[in-house]
């Protein structure tokens, strides 16, 4: 059984089949990457109020991060730490201002009517076609012209694991597993492409579709939306409270340090 | 010719990365490299914008013209090359113009902290500084982790003989970059001149725990660098205070070893000096050393 070739492949089969599928694929990840490249959006210009609430929350993460060993005097820290508790009490680092009295609490924008989520969801779904489409057109092809072809022979074993991987669309039972399908070629492409467009077109290509699976552009929108800066606000108060008890600074003892470092005091 | 031509570009590069402000060497060479070859790439751009800065900066606005149009053409709406012409307008035109031209662009983009900056910069050369302090505060609260503009406003602040504020000012930056002993040092001067003794004191010290941390035996080398302006703001800052102890604004505890501070302080200036004065040859870097040696034994 084994030591013979039990089957023989055409060699038009392979220029006919296996190259044009690959070259195919190559050629449509160039195109998907030049596309997204024209579909994409410039970044959207914030006016000075929004940049300001969105990089409120740095300065107290900034204060923080260093509040155990902290470089400023206590004095200064307290002032500093005391006041943006008090703004983000207060609401002043927010882009409309701070809540008026009597203002009913907003109720979270809906993502379909605000016209930014809205941008964004878009953004993604674009590309996503742009993904999608192709390859269902590219599978298509397959599925109509080439099925159940034997493109090539792997020149390694492999185990019975391998089978569906290697021989979809093709039910056979007995076939050696180092046999690949046409189905099966067009999927090893699809995932295995990436290396060679990196190569081509550079580190940050978008023409790899397969990465794509994973993001959805529906999962994608609610985390990319707007969170609600009020919240957010009131529990970092919470943090900077917290870090005020963890607080000292540098300069605590640091004389007896010096006087140490030079034998003069003992430890 | 290739190979000189690829360290020149690599000359370029470092100081782009550096933010080296070598000006004549930068035009020289860019100007070399631009002219013998057409194709450069991607790279040629940052070149172009490098040699317009250093063009500017030497008073060959031709050059910097030429430049200018070039990038102007390749990129038609940046707002990196806004910048580029708000600079080449003020070194020509009169201040009002500038800052129409900026207050134009800021009122298409008011999150444009680049030309922000610029409008504070000439605001703050023609003399209206109470403006450029107003527009400064207003872009630290909005870009709080500018740390170039923090030790401005601290600057201007002690020009004006504002010493407290500047303090504040410097502690924002001192949070953003705890890890450099120079804005330390600053810190701990500006304390020194507002008259808090025992905070320049504590900070000064901090400077000289920063820069010995990690030496393995401090004791048995001069002071080097930024440590020895530190030791000799210890120095200054223990002595005054050794002879009368004047209330601190910021209610810091004076130490209790002042007098070892002192002393070991007077120790690490004098073998700081002296190894200045065996180092160089001819007593030239030994100068301040008579002048110095005398004030720390005078007591």
């Amino acid at each position: 059984m084994s030591g013979f070739v039990s089957l023989y492949l055409d060699p038009q089969i392979r220029d006919w089949v296996l190259f044009p599928i690959t070259l195919v694929m190559i050629l449509v990840g160039i195109l998907r990457h030049y596309v997204v490249i024209l579909l994409q959006s410039p970044p959207k210009k914030l006016p000075r109020e929004a940049v300001r609430e969105q990089r409120a929350l740095t300065r107290s993460q900034v204060l923080r991060s260093s509040a155990a060993n902290s470089p400023i005097p206590p004095t200064y820290y307290k002032s500093i730490s005391r006041h943006l508790s008090e703004a983000f009490e207060a609401g002043t680092y927010l882009k409309d201002g701070p809540p008026r009295e009597g203002d009913a609490p907003k109720a979270p924008p809906n993502p379909m009517s605000d016209p930014a989520a809205m941008d964004g969801m878009m953004a993604g779904m674009k590309t996503q076609m742009v993904m999608m489409v192709p390859q269902m057109v590219i599978m298509g092809w397959i599925n109509f012209f080439f099925q159940g072809f034997v493109l090539i022979k792997l020149p390694f074993p492999l185990t019975l694991g391998f089978k569906s991987m290697l021989q979809r669309g093709i039910e056979t039972q007995d076939m050696d597993v180092r046999w690949v399908s046409s189905l099966s070629w067009y999927f090893l492409n699809f995932f295995g492409l990436n290396g060679l467009y990196r190569l081509i077109l550079g580190g940050d290509n978008s023409a790899d579709s397969s990465r794509d699976m994973t993001a959805s552009p529906f999962a994608a929108a609610p985390a990319a939306g707007a969170p609600d800066f009020g919240k957010l606000f009131k529990a970092e108060r919470d943090n900077l409270e917290f870090s005020e008890g963890l607080y000292s600074w540098v300069g605590e003892g640091v004389e007896d340090r010096v006087l140490q470092r030079y034998g003069l005091k003992s430890p | 010719m290739a190979l000189s031509r690829s360290s020149a570009l690599e000359k370029l590069a470092t100081f782009r990365t550096n933010n080296t402000r070598a000006s004549q060497e930068t035009f020289q060479t860019a100007s070399v490299i631009l002219k013998s070859a057409q194709k450069l790439g991607d790279d040629g751009w940052a070149v172009l914008e490098q040699l317009f800065l250093a063009a500017v900066d030497v008073g060959r606005l031709d050059v910097a013209d030429q430049s200018l149009k070039q990038l102007a053409d390749r990129f038609p709406e940046s707002p990196r090359v806004d910048v580029l012409t708000g600079i080449r307008m003020e070194a020509s035109e009169s201040p009002e113009v500038v800052l129409t031209y900026y207050a134009q662009l800021l009122d298409a983009d008011s999150a444009n902290a680049a030309i922000w900056k610029r409008r504070i910069s000439i605001l703050r050369r023609t003399g209206k500084v109470e403006k450029a302090v107003e527009e400064l505060t207003q872009l630290l609260d909005t870009f709080y982790t500018d740390l170039d503009g923090w030790l401005e406003l601290a600057d201007i602040y002690t020009t004006c003989n504002q010493y407290h504020l500047a303090l504040q000012a410097l502690s924002h930056a001192l949070l953003l970059a705890p890890q450099n002993p120079f804005y330390v040092l600053q810190f701990a001067e500006t304390a020194y001149t507002a008259g808090d003794l025992p905070l320049a004191l504590k900070t000064f010290l901090v400077v000289v725990d920063m820069c010995e941390r990690d030496l393995d035996a401090p004791e048995h080398q001069p002071a080097a660098g930024v440590a020895v302006r530190a030791w000799m703001g210890v120095k200054l800052a223990s002595r005054r205070l050794m002879i009368n102890s004047s209330p601190s604004a910021s209610n810091t505890a004076v130490p209790k070893t002042l007098n070892l501070i002192e002393e070991l302080a007077t120790e690490r200036v004098l073998s700081a000096y002296a190894a200045k004065g065996a180092a160089s040859r001819g007593g030239k870097g030994a100068q301040g050393k008579d002048v110095v040696v005398g004030w720390v034994g005078a007591r």
